[in-house]
């Protein structure tokens, strides 16, 4: 069990670390992958099934996605694409690739061994969350509805037109 | 949900479900003046329905929630400021940008932010209230596209709020961890029973308020300021002055309460000094400032520092103070933005103090009123922002605290020199023949509005004592 944090604990830190010293987003972009996907498992080593799937299904699922779509739409033509060549070099995806095979081998160790938390720790199952965010919460989930709403407008007016103006060091001195 | 809870929600309801309408209304079919109609009606009903909650109080919707008394006030003036903003608003989006619906619903979405801070008692509440209130400024700020400097000075406020509300959310989690609350009062009672702050709950303090500060400008934490009021829309920076601001404080003086920030010798005295800094930081920098904007700026930091005095003084003589600098605060300061946007063109904001050379020979009325402004931002008497600094001084002298006293009275004197300065520039005769001055809009609505902040500045500088009485009444935290 120790053993098993201990482990996690390294690829999280590491892979952290890794994030923040890339130079090219992409593959900052897999090492935060598997930076989420180990803290999912420590959440899941310590018997919260329900945070570590949302954990992957939001951050590691949802967000990404939002980035890439965000890089695609910012790469344009031929010169992108020998550029993407030359990012996905073996030695880029190795490391990563390998960190997320020794997750999933943890992760299937522990489900075989039918693993029991540590005790004193309370499981929190779906239903649960679900009563809580919809009982006493559901205020502050229908001001999440109208914290959304402030963003899509906001972004929709803000993204709507080409700006007229660029920034003021960007601009060409007047002759 | 009881019938009681939904009434004593009925400010936030009517500006959230205007938000929704305004929303479908742009969908269905875009005019400008339907849609300002719309806030305009929306507002004025959720001032009017500040009223009858005043029977159901002090109100808890538990966990999130609570209505007391304090609460009730600050949630009116919110509303009030926001409608007078909406008045100013009209014209000046009319002559600048093609989609101006937008900022409506923005608006509304801000205010209702600023409303969930005012009653919140709860992390969650806090922090949701918060980011509805600045995300919707992110998109306000830059509001006007085709403006020079909109881009930058939006981009300057995502980058920074988005830090200081990841401070904010860090410290909310150590703060949670160790003490294993996330109310208000469930943390206080942790801390009392403790005895001690454990170390981490320090830390947590600390990381909150730099969250805090960096929202309510203080120094250090105040570098977007000047920058956001010069590239941001006059209303928004109006906005940014007042209501976001003053929302922010009330969660702070109901959080210092229920911590018992009294008993803690070190949060006093960390924000004693920011306090300070505030006060001289404001003022010095505002001193050579030549943009009104960039000016104001510095001068609402400063007028936090004033503020922070008064929270400080820990009693309740102080929550008045505060109350009633804020009544006083928000009308000036949203007057003295309302003045730069009369006074602007379609195409050029009035900014800089040169726009304003001779103006008494050339526009009377609106130097008149500018002048009104400047005093009471400056505190000279006959102005409501006389009696609110006399409060705030009132205050100090019942917590015995002499040597913020002075720094005050200080900063007081430092700060009157440069509203006189634009006094001074507007009754200087001048040679119109010289220079081209922008040609003011000076719209009926903005004019009439003006006038109203004026009588009301006046009036409460004259006859404050309904006002005190009303914020006497109506100063009781829940306990």
């Amino acid at each position: 069990m120790g053993v098993f944090f201990y482990i996690t604990a390294a690829i999280a830190v590491f892979s952290t670390a890794m994030v923040v010293t890339r130079f090219n987003i992409m593959h900052a972009l897999l090492y935060l992958i598997v930076s989420l996907l180990s803290v999912a498992v420590i959440f899941y080593l310590y018997g919260a099934p329900y945070m570590a799937s949302l954990e992957i299904i939001v951050y590691a699922g949802a967000i990404m996605v939002l980035i890439i779509f965000f890089v695609m739409m910012l790469n344009l033509g031929p010169e992108s694409t020998r550029l993407e060549k030359q990012w996905l070099k073996p030695g880029m995806w190795m490391v990563p690739a390998l960190f997320c095979v020794i997750l999933l081998g943890e992760l299937v160790y522990l489900i075989a061994q039918n693993h029991t938390p540590v005790t004193g720790i309370k499981e929190v199952p779906p239903k649960a969350v679900g009563r809580s965010l919809f009982g006493p919460y559901i205020l502050a989930v229908e001001l999440s509805a109208m914290l959304l709403m402030a963003g899509i407008v906001g972004a929709y007016h803000l993204g709507r037109q080409q700006p007229k103006t660029l920034h003021r060091f960007l601009q060409s001195k007047p002759s | 949900m009881t019938f009681e809870d939904l009434l004593s929600l009925g400010p936030l309801f009517n500006i959230c479900g205007a938000a929704v309408l305004c929303m479908l209304l742009v969908a269905i079919w875009r005019n400008h003046r339907l849609i300002y109609y719309v806030t305009l009606v929306a507002f004025a009903l959720a001032l009017m329905s500040v009223v009858p909650v005043a029977t159901l109080l002090p109100h808890t919707i538990a966990p999130l929630i609570v209505i007391d008394m304090f609460a009730l006030f600050n949630s009116g003036a919110i509303v009030g400021s926001g409608l007078i903003i909406v008045l100013l608003s009209y014209n000046y989006f009319e002559e600048r940008e093609e989609r101006k619906e937008e900022y409506y619903l923005l608006l509304l979405l801000a205010t209702a932010g600023a409303l969930v801070l005012v009653i919140s008692r709860h992390f969650m509440s806090f922090f949701l209230g918060l980011e509805m209130l600045s995300i919707s400024l992110y998109g306000l700020i830059a509001y006007l596209r085709a403006r020079q400097r909109s881009d930058e000075a939006g981009i300057k406020y995502l980058i920074l709020a988005a830090l200081s509300s990841a401070f904010l959310l860090f410290g909310m989690a150590l703060v949670y961890g160790f003490t294993g609350h996330m109310d208000f009062p469930g943390i206080g009672a942790y801390l009392r029973q403790a005895g001690t702050f454990p170390l981490p709950v320090i830390a947590g303090f600390g990381l909150m308020l730099i969250g805090i500060g960096f929202k309510l400008g203080i120094v250090p934490f105040h570098m977007w300021a000047p920058d956001i009021y010069e590239g941001a829309p006059l209303p928004v920076a109006a906005f940014v002055a007042t209501i976001s601001k003053g929302g922010v404080l009330v969660v702070l003086i109901r959080f210092y309460q229920d911590i018992d920030g009294r008993n803690y010798t070190m949060l006093w005295w960390i924000l004693a000094i920011t306090a300070i800094a505030s006060m001289f930081v404001g003022n010095l920098l505002a001193l050579t400032q030549q943009n009104i904007k960039r000016m104001l700026a510095y001068s609402s930091i400063a007028h936090l520092g004033y503020l922070l005095v008064a929270f400080l003084s820990d009693t309740q003589s102080g929550l008045e103070a505060i109350a009633f600098y804020l009544t006083a605060y928000f009308p000036t300061s949203i007057g003295a933005f309302g003045v730069l946007i009369v006074m602007s063109s379609s195409v050029q904001d009035a900014e800089t103090v040169e726009d304003y050379r001779g103006l008494f020979w050339r526009y009377p009325w609106v130097a008149l009123v500018f002048t009104v402004m400047l005093l009471s931002l400056a505190g000279i008497p006959l102005t409501a922002g006389f009696i609110g600094k006399f409060y705030i001084v009132m205050a100090g002298v019942d917590g015995h605290h002499w040597f913020l006293l002075l720094m005050l009275v200080i900063n007081s004197v430092i700060g009157l020199y440069y509203y006189m300065r634009v006094v001074a520039m507007m009754f200087r005769t001048t040679d119109t023949s010289q220079r081209i001055f922008i040609k003011p809009s000076l719209p009926l609505a903005g004019n009439i509005t003006l006038g109203l902040i004026v009588m009301l500045l006046v009036g409460l500088g004259v006859y404050p004592t309904a006002m005190m009485q009303l914020i006497q009444q109506m100063m009781t935290l829940i306990k």
